[in-house]
C-alpha cells in the first residue's frame, strides 16, 4: 500500500512538471504586438474551453447535475475574485492593474482546477492502476495546454520565461498533493469530484467571456479569433480522445 | 407532446421555433424598445443557448465516430468562414454599411445562420427525435434574442416594428428548410450523420464567436455578457441531462 501511495504521488508530481513545459514556445517570442496578444489571447480561450469540455464530459459521468453545481461555484468564485481584487492596488512582479489582477485571477483559477484534477488522477488510480497510469500521462500532456495558456497570458505582459515556467507548475502542484488522499480514501472522494471537475469546468468558462475574449476582440478581427479559438479547441478536443 | 412520425416532429418544431422569432419585435411594437444593454444581453444569451447546442451535438457526435466529428466541424468552420467573407459581412461588423445595403445584409447574415442551426436540428433529430425536439426547443428561445437583436437595427433603419417582425421570421425560413435536407439526407451514408453533427457544431460555434458574442460585448458590459454566455450554456447541458 506504501509502495501503490508513493507510485500515485510521483505520478502525479510528474504530470504536474509537465505544466512548465507550456512555456517553452515562448521562448522564442520576445515583445508582442497587439494583434499577437489577441492571438494568444484566443489560443487560451480555446485551450481554456476544450479543458472545460473535457471536464464537463468527465464530470457527467458521475453526474450531470453535481457537475452543473460546481461549475455555478465556479463562475461564482470568478465573482467574488473580482469584487475582492478590484478596489485594491494588484500588483504581479512589475506589472499593476488589470494585466496583473487577470494574471493573478488565471493563475488561481488553474491552481484551484488542480485540485479537481489531482483527485481526478487519485479516484482513477484506485479504480486500477492502468486505467491510472493512462489517466496520469492523460494529466501530464493536458497539462501542457494549460502551462501554454498561462504563459500566453504572461509573456505578452512581460514575464520571463522561467517566471512563466514557474508558475505553470505551482498551478500544477496541488495535483500530487490530492491524488493521494483521493487514491487511500477513493470512496469518500468520489461523490465531491464531480463538483470539483464542474467548478473547474464553470471557473474557465466565464474566466474566458470575462477577461480573455474582449481584449482579443479590441485587438483582431472576429474571424481571426474566431478561427484561433476553434482551431486550439478542436485539437484540445482531439488531444483528450486519443490519450 | 412529439409526434410519432418524425418529419412530423421535425417540421412542427423547427417551424415553430422560427415563428416565435417574431415575439422579439413584440416589445418594440408595444412601443418600449430595450436598451442597447438589454440587446446586447439578448445577444450574449442566444450565443450561450447555441454554445450549450453545440456542446450536446459534439459530445453525441463523439460518440459515433471521433474522426467524421472532427471533419465535420473543421468544414462547419471553414464553411462559415468563407460564407462571411464571400457575403461581406464583415462589413456589418465595422459599420461600414448604412441603408438599404445594411438591411439586405443583416437579413441575409441571419438567413445564413439560420440554415446552419436548421441544420443541427435536422442532424440531432436523426439520432433521437427527442433530442431533436430539445434541440429545436432551445434555438426557438434563443431566435427570440436574436430577432431583438434584428428587430433593434432595422428599427434603428427605420423598418416598421410590424415589418420587423415578419423580417425576422422571414430571414428564419431557412431553418426548418435545412433541417428537413439534413434529416432526410444525414441516415443515407455511414458516418455522415456524425459528420452533419460536427459541421452544425463548428459552425454554431464559429457564429457564436464571430456575430453574437462580440456583437454583445459592443453593446453590454462583459461581466453581463459572460454572465449570461454561461448560465444559459449551463442551463442546456442541465436540462438535456434532467429531461433526456
Amino acid at each position: 500500500m506504501a509502495r501503490a501511495t508513493l507510485v500515485v504521488f510521483l505520478y502525479a508530481l510528474l504530470s504536474a512538471f509537465a505544466t512548465g513545459l507550456g512555456a517553452l514556445p515562448f521562448l522564442f517570442l520576445r515583445r508582442l504586438d497587439p494583434k499577437a496578444l489577441a492571438a494568444a489571447n484566443s489560443i487560451a480561450s480555446g485551450l481554456m474551453l476544450g479543458a472545460s469540455f473535457g471536464l464537463l464530459r468527465e464530470g457527467a459521468h458521475f453526474g450531470t447535475s453535481q457537475t452543473v453545481v460546481g461549475a455555478a461555484l465556479g463562475v461564482a468564485f470568478i465573482l467574488v475574485g473580482e469584487k475582492v481584487l478590484e478596489g485594491r492596488e494588484v500588483s504581479f512582479g512589475k506589472l499593476t492593474g488589470a494585466g496583473a489582477r487577470r494574471i493573478l485571477l488565471l493563475i488561481a483559477v488553474m491552481t484551484l482546477h488542480s485540485f479537481s484534477e489531482g483527485v481526478a488522477v487519485g479516484v482513477s488510480f484506485g479504480g486500477g492502476a492502468t486505467l491510472g497510469t493512462l489517466i496520469a500521462l492523460a494529466i501530464a500532456v493536458h497539462n501542457i495546454p494549460e502551462g501554454l495558456a498561462i504563459s500566453a497570458v504572461m509573456r505578452p505582459r512581460g514575464s520571463s520565461v522561467l517566471a512563466c515556467a514557474a508558475w505553470s507548475v505551482f498551478s500544477s502542484l496541488p495535483q500530487p498533493l490530492m491524488a493521494v488522499p483521493a487514491f487511500l480514501f477513493v470512496e469518500s472522494f468520489r461523490p465531491v469530484l464531480p463538483y470539483g471537475l464542474g467548478f473547474a469546468a464553470g471557473a474557465m468558462v466565464f474566466m474566458v467571456f470575462l477577461e480573455l475574449l474582449p481584449e482579443a476582440y479590441v485587438n483582431a478581427g472576429r474571424s481571426a479569433v474566431a478561427l484561433w479559438v476553434s482551431m486550439t479547441l478542436g485539437a484540445m478536443i482531439l488531444l483528450q480522445r486519443f490519450l | 407532446m412529439i409526434p410519432q412520425e418524425p418529419v412530423l416532429a421535425l417540421l412542427l418544431y423547427s417551424g415553430l421555433a422560427a415563428a416565435v422569432t417574431a415575439l422579439g419585435a413584440l416589445p418594440f411594437a408595444l412601443g418600449r424598445p430595450p436598451g442597447r444593454g438589454l440587446v446586447g444581453l439578448a445577444d450574449a444569451l442566444a450565443g450561450g443557448l447555441m454554445l450549450g447546442a453545440a456542446y450536446l451535438l459534439v459530445g453525441r457526435g463523439l460518440d459515433e465516430g471521433v474522426w467524421p466529428v472532427l471533419g465535420g466541424a473543421a468544414l462547419g468552420v471553414v464553411y462559415t468562414w468563407w460564407i462571411r467573407g464571400y457575403a461581406g459581412l464583415q462589413d456589418l461588423d465595422e459599420g461600414s454599411v448604412a441603408g438599404p445595403e445594411r438591411g439586405y445584409k443583416l437579413i441575409l447574415r441571419n438567413g445564413l445562420h439560420s440554415a446552419s442551426e436548421g441544420v443541427a436540428i435536422g442532424v440531432a433529430m436523426v439520432l433521437d427525435p427527442r433530442l431533436g425536439v430539445f434541440v429545436a426547443l432551445a434555438l426557438g428561445v434563443h431566435n427570440v434574442g436574436e430577432g431583438v437583436s434584428l428587430t433593434d437595427a432595422l428599427v434603428g433603419e427605420r423598418v416598421p416594428a410590424g415589418q420587423a417582425a415578419g423580417l425576422c421570421v422571414a430571414s428564419k425560413v431557412s431553418q426548418p428548410l435545412l433541417a428537413l435536407a439534413a434529416f432526410a439526407v444525414a441516415p443515407s451514408l455511414a458516418g455522415l450523420l456524425a459528420a452533419g453533427l460536427g459541421f452544425a457544431a463548428g459552425a454554431l460555434l464559429f457564429l457564436v464567436l464571430t456575430e453574437l458574442v462580440p456583437d454583445a460585448y459592443e453593446r453590454a458590459p462583459a461581466l453581463g455578457v459572460a454572465l449570461a454566455v454561461s448560465g444559459t450554456a449551463g442551463g442546456v447541458v442541465l436540462l438535456e441531462a434532467l429531461l433526456l
